[in-house]
């Protein structure tokens, strides 16, 4: 039997949040204001209200409550809602690891994609972002238009996992 | 004399074969079961019908190939050795008619000296039109299973793994490779062919107990390691990546779990080939009867299965092994006659048995397809058995298929085992246990009928084929596989290449590896089509995307059109209303009073930054500098060529805030350009280029009372055309932006697609009141056609200029964009270019994407891009590609479509049909 619960959660606000000049004073003036640093690439950071997840170089996905960051940013970098276009599912169960295997290409069962750690792959042909939520539960952001399609595969994947 | 037997109970698993009921215990092979049930004959050869039966009990039985299953899980030419029965297998028989006893085919074999070799080359000469005339015939008279016509109703799953280490084979060396690497720490994955672990060890307990193999599992288990069994490495790609063939059913067999088989992508740090050796027979006459098995095969059914292939015995070996069949055949009660032992003595005298020295088989005979007699020539004279079974032993051939399909430098020849090793590799892998050393064998003499003595059986190639291609000139080991068809299909030549390569060889006055060697090309035993290209579910990896409100207009009963990766409503048809007449019907409602349609597919980017201008300056051929906060514009965009291949528009949302819109077809393409400005064109610009496609749901309605239709929703006064505000329909922020692609007074409404709903409902509910409908891509077309807007992937194909579009008294006269630099080619405005023209119907109607021509049989002077019937007036109007096309309005041509057999007389004009004027925009 597997187990594994799939789910699309509500909606939420998501942000990207970009940084085009003075990287290291931003830093410092995020790490000043929330107490943390920012997130290295394939690391998330998680606060109470808000999760960071480093998505390219110099750009971080931001999922809760944005309010303070453009501040944080100010004339270096931006703040552009994109929470519409993107479906953020839940995988919870012992199985997720294997399940993500199935029409992907991204070593999800490797020990070292470990509670914290991000990742952005290819499922079934479809761009998905991966956060490990804890070692039972992972999120996957899924492009809007691809989720219905994607959710169904991880349904019918799941009942047969080897 | 009492052929195949099998002792103890019954069987308990249904299973048919050429319709006839018959009992199989678990874990046969349809080759055990079909011997248990006393059934040697079991196919027809390919070319000369020869009855054959089961030779091998593994994957390289090149004989006994069948039809299981019914309908669209029919899987043909199926190994009987490398199926298990389940219950309600149907198996059948392939290559014979009427029936596989009495084969009417089986008159070909009688005039197989006229069918030698190559004999097609030198029988069917004349035009191409006779050889399909011929292959008609062949095709009936020789070949192998039919493919199924029904659709497969499977599943099939692709996986992809990560391991340090991947071990091919869990046969002894496998399972100790695979144990050690487990408790070195390491991530293992350990595949086997067949349904049980080490089945060598099924068939020579003596060499290690069995249980140790589940006890080494259990363990590998234990630390981490995977094992799967009916998993076959089918193919070794570069940088370590392997595919697996993972059956979850049998061939036939309804798949309990809902997948039939699975694509395993393994990339392994390391790779272990424990891939075992496989048994040669040996060439003698009519050594492809039934009742001619190899040694290990034989000693495979007794001990594993049960089953004994034969009563009365010969034993034909070069080699010590066989003497194990032998003492298993003893012991099953069966009768040894006689060895025929190739080398000379003392070997075998200590066996116990009767042992020729110096012989080897001469020829069978057989009554009712069964081997009834064996002769040898002993001592000079030739001595005849009656007997059921000859168990041949030719030797060992290490399994080095994927060795050297991982790139492995080189083959190594051991002149004691007569056989390749694996060399040098190429690659991180090692082969280890019988793939890389096997025992010694001893001479094998040539046979005194060639003709008949078979070395591929499943081809029906003879060494007396080998004789006769080098005879008429084949010297390379490549031509000669495909001038005999030696080493094909499901066999691959894994019981037939070594035969061929040693008698070439002799023939060449070379040794063995001098003679050459044929590529090792994956896979190495036969996988499906299913597994290769079967998927999970209907649209698994070939997404049609959704739209946002997709469960909106699914209620509304749309015709849907797939358009680029999107599904998107073509029409919303009425009662029995066509597309066309739904069609017509909301453009009409456009035209006349209001109309709404989806537009979120549209691309969408917010550029951001101080250097945000710079940046759209640089990708847009328009100006955009000048655009004030809260105007947009129509721009286009240009590749380094200086030819367009986009367009959209250009909002300024705020002081350093931008919104771009493109082509839905090439929103892709457009992020990638974009990203490429950014990130190596100018990464110095402070700026943020956010794909925003997604994020928003756009609605745009258009129609003369838009307008209100608008003011009614926002509340407010609506901005005027390419101006944008932000406001709130339905308690939901949205963003307005006057923009029209219907040539009439329009509106899009964008707003954060999951919120969208309630937006769409009030914008519907509005429309509705206003006397409006919904419009779908048809009515848009249409619509887009009669006002002379472009689509990219119709009129702009990127193959013309700005000039070629009538566009370039829009560019930026600043330059600084890109194309800027490619557009001053003299070519580019050079006559003889395609221009955008408008075509209007002189008579009939105006086929899309027909050539443009100026009389019947004319070349090409360009073709029509896009047609449609006027939307309030009668006529067929269109927009081509026409070559110096503006000078040519007034011009009648044909536009004619050869391969749809249409035509219509048109004549050229400006491409704009509806209010050039542009006045309905304004208000």
């Amino acid at each position: 039997m597997t187990d594994i619960t799939i789910t699309a959660l509500p909606a939420a606000p998501l942000h990207v949040f970009e940084i085009w000049s003075n990287p290291a004073a931003v830093a410092n003036r995020f790490e000043t204001a929330l107490g943390r640093s920012l997130p290295v690439l394939g690391r998330a950071l998680q606060l109470p209200a808000m999760r960071l997840i480093r998505y390219e170089p110099a750009v971080w996905l931001v999922e809760g409550e944005a309010t303070g960051l453009a501040e944080i940013l100010g004339s270096d970098g931006s703040l552009t809602a994109i929470g519409g276009g993107l479906v953020r599912v839940r995988l919870r169960g012992a199985d997720w690891r294997s399940l993500l295997m199935e029409g992907g290409v991204f070593d999800a069962e490797s020990k070292t994609f470990a509670p914290g750690c991000s990742a952005a792959t290819v499922i079934d042909h479809i761009n998905v972002r991966l956060f490990v939520e804890s070692e039972d539960v992972c999120l996957a952001y899924v492009p809007l238009s691809y989720a219905h399609d994607m959710i169904h595969f991880w349904t019918v994947a799941a009942k047969a996992l080897p | 004399m009492n052929g195949p037997q099998r002792g103890g109970v019954a069987g308990t698993i249904r299973f048919s074969f050429d319709g006839k009921p018959l009992l199989a215990r678990p874990g046969d092979t349809l080759a055990a079961a079909l011997l248990a049930n006393r059934i040697g004959l079991v196919a027809r050869s390919f070319k000369y019908h020869r009855p054959r039966g089961i030779m091998a009990a593994g994957v390289e039985e090149p004989n006994a190939l069948v039809t299981v299953g019914t309908s669209g899980r029919s899987e043909p030419n199926t190994r009987a050795t490398d199926v298990f029965v389940y219950d309600g297998m149907v198996a059948r028989s392939q290559n014979r008619w009427p029936n596989l006893s009495f084969d009417v085919g089986s008159v070909l074999g009688l005039a197989a000296k006229a069918l030698p070799a190559g004999f097609y080359y030198k029988t069917f000469f004349g035009s191409a039109k006779r050889w399909m005339f011929y292959e008609w015939f062949i095709r009936r008279a020789a070949g192998l299973g039919d493919a199924p016509t029904a659709a497969d109703p499977d599943r099939f799953s692709q996986r992809a793994v990560f391991y340090d280490v991947l071990v091919v084979g869990a046969g002894p060396a496998g399972l100790a490779a695979a144990l050690a690497a487990a408790e070195a720490g390491e991530r293992v994955i350990l595949v086997e062919q067949d349904s049980v672990l080490a089945p060598s060890l099924v068939r020579d307990p003596q060499d290690l107990d069995p249980a140790w193999a589940e006890a080494t599992a259990a363990r590998i288990g234990e630390l981490g390691g995977r094992i799967l069994l009916r998993t076959t490495a089918a193919g070794y790609w570069d940088d370590n990546l392997i595919t697996l063939s993972q059956r979850l059913a049998e061939p036939g067999e309804p798949p309990a779990g809902g997948i039939a088989q699975r694509l395993w992508h393994v990339r392994a740090k390391r790779v272990v080939l424990a891939t075992g050796a496989l048994e040669r027979p040996l060439a003698f006459a009519h050594n492809d009867r039934p009742g001619v098995m190899l040694s290990q095969a034989v000693r495979t059914y007794v001990r594993r299965f049960g089953v004994v292939p034969g009563q009365r015995v010969i034993i034909a070996t070069n080699n010590d092994d066989a003497y194990l069949t032998a003492a298993a055949l003893r012991d099953a009660g069966a009768e040894v006659v006689a060895v025929l032992e190739t080398r000379p003595a003392p070997a075998g005298a200590s066996s116990g048995f009767t042992v020729h020295n110096d012989t080897m088989p001469l020829t069978t005979n057989g009554a009712r397809h069964h081997l009834r007699e064996v002769s040898a020539r002993v001592d000079g004279k030739i001595v005849r058995w009656q007997a059921d079974l000859l168990a041949m032993s030719g030797g060992f051939t290490p399994v080095v298929h994927l060795h050297m399909q991982a790139g492995g430098a080189a083959l190594d020849w051991d002149d004691a085992s007569q056989s390749f090793l694996p060399g040098a590799a190429r690659q991180n892998v090692v082969s280890v246990g019988a793939a890389a050393s096997v025992a010694p064998v001893g001479p094998t003499p040539p046979p005194e009928n060639p003709a008949k003595a078979f070395i591929d059986f499943q081809n029906d190639v003879s060494l007396g084929d080998v004789d006769l291609a080098w005879a008429e000139g084949y010297r390379s080991v490549e031509h000669l596989k495909r001038y005999t068809t030696l080493g094909m299909a499901t066999d691959q030549g894994k019981t037939s290449n070594m035969a061929a390569l040693g008698r070439l060889a002799e023939k060449q006055g070379v040794a063995i590896p001098e003679a050459g060697l044929t590529t090792f090309r994956p896979p190495y035993t036969p996988v499906t089509m299913g597994l290769l290209a079967g998927r999970i579910e209907r649209d698994a990896g070939a997404h049609l995307r959704r739209l946002a409100l997709f469960d909106v207009h699914q209620a509304r009963q749309p015709i849907w059109q797939p358009l680029g990766y999107w599904q998107r409503p073509r029409a919303y048809p009425q009662g029995a209303e066509t597309l066309a007449e739904a069609a017509l019907r909301e453009g009409r409602s456009v035209r006349t009073a209001v109309g709404m349609t989806d537009v979120s597919t549209l691309a969408k980017f917010e550029v951001s930054g101080p250097d945000a201008v710079q940046q759209l300056e640089l990708v847009c051929a328009t100006t955009v500098g000048k655009l004030a906060v809260g105007r947009g514009r129509y721009t286009f965009m240009l590749r380094e060529d200086g030819l367009v291949f986009d367009d959209g528009t250009v909002w300024r949302l705020a002081e350093d805030r931008y919104l771009l819109t493109s082509s839905t077809g090439g929103a892709d393409r457009m992020a990638v350009h974009l990203s490429y400005v950014r990130q190596f064109l100018c990464p110095q610009f402070r700026v943020s280029v956010v794909n925003v496609q997604e994020h928003y749901a756009g609605i745009a309605v258009a129609g003369p009372t838009a307008k209100a239709v608008l003011a009614g929703l926002i509340g407010e006064e609506v901005p005027r055309h390419m101006s944008a505000v932000r406001a709130s329909i339905a308690g939901i922020p949205v963003l307005v932006l006057a923009a029209s692609y219907s040539g009439e007074r329009a509106f899009e409404v964008y707003a954060e697609a999951s919120l969208a709903e309630p937006v769409w409902n009030a914008c519907e509910a509005e429309v509705t009141a206003q006397g409006g409908c919904l419009y779908g891509m048809e009515a848009m077309e249409f619509l887009r056609i009669e006002k002379g807007h472009l689509v990219v992937g119709g009129e702009i194909d990127g193959r013309l200029t700005p000039h070629d579009l009538a566009l370039d008294k829009m560019l930026n006269k600043a330059g600084g964009y890109i194309g800027a630099a490619g557009l001053t080619r003299p070519a580019l405005t050079a006559p003889g270019r395609r221009q955008l023209v408008g075509l209007e119907a002189i008579a009939g109607t105006i086929p899309e994407g027909a050539m443009l021509v100026t009389a019947p049989g004319q070349p090409a002077d360009g073709h029509v891009t896009a047609a449609a019937l006027r939307v309030l007036e009668s006529g067929s109007i269109a927009l081509g590609q026409l070559v110096d096309g503006f000078a040519r309005h007034g011009e009648e041509l044909i536009a004619t479509s050869p391969t749809r057999n249409q035509s219509a007389a048109v004549r050229v004009v400006a491409p704009h049909f509806y209010d050039t004027a542009g006045e309905r925009y304004r208000d």
